[in-house]
């Protein structure tokens, strides 16, 4: 395993995203739960056509991919 | 006669100035501070007063700040620190907690089920991704066991 195989699949940013998942994941309850939310993220887009506005929708990130 | 309000002792300060930050809390901001232990991508290492100025990625691992007070200790999940030239060390971090924050218990299967997913049958993603956690997780299980 080289020392960055992750960097034939993701973005440095991802890969930091992961370890701070990684790291919450080992906390003892009590701080969990507020740590946890911040890894939750959300995203909402639109699409523009003609300049008339499309539908708003909204994606909610999957923490895990099981 | 007016003798200048900025005397020599305040031109260049000669103490280390940490600023320890992280997207959601500012641990340190601009504080005066001794020492500063890193475990840093190349190695770990210890940062001084006035150390040459130079950016270092950080390996998930121990991060340990000394001042006159104490040493205080944190796991980070991994950042950068910059040290500037004058005098000044900014480390940000995405996720750091004292170590007495983290349970052995949830380390252990965290680490446990991230193993089983890194060499189990998922998609090469999926095992990239367990892999990161797997390098995580036991750094993090080695800075308790310092402790």
């Amino acid at each position: 395993m080289t020392q960055a195989a992750w960097r034939q699949f993701f973005s440095y940013n991802r890969y930091t995203a992961i370890c701070g998942r990684a790291t919450r994941s080992a906390l003892k309850e009590s701080e969990r739960v507020k740590a946890e939310r911040r890894g939750e993220t959300s995203l909402r887009y639109q699409e523009w056509k003609d300049g008339k506005a499309g539908e708003q929708t909204s994606i909610k990130a999957q923490p895990k991919q099981q | 006669m007016n003798l200048g309000r900025r005397g020599y002792a305040e031109a260049v300060s000669d103490k280390l100035k940490l600023s320890f930050i992280l997207p959601h809390a500012a641990i340190f901001d601009s504080q005066e501070v001794t020492q500063v232990n890193i475990s840093a991508a190349t190695g770990e290492m210890g940062i001084l007063a006035s150390h040459v100025p130079s950016v270092e990625e950080l390996k998930p691992g121990l991060f340990e700040v000394i001042e006159s007070s104490g040493t205080k200790k944190w796991f980070v999940s991994g950042g950068f620190a910059t040290m500037h030239p004058n005098n000044r060390l900014t480390v940000n971090a995405i996720e750091a907690y004292p170590i007495d924050d983290f349970s052995p218990d949830a380390v252990r299967s965290a680490l446990s089920e991230a193993q089983r997913t890194a060499s189990g049958s998922g998609s090469p993603e999926q095992k990239a991704e367990a892999e990161i956690e797997v390098e995580v997780l036991t750094a993090l299980q080695s800075a308790m066991g310092r402790q």
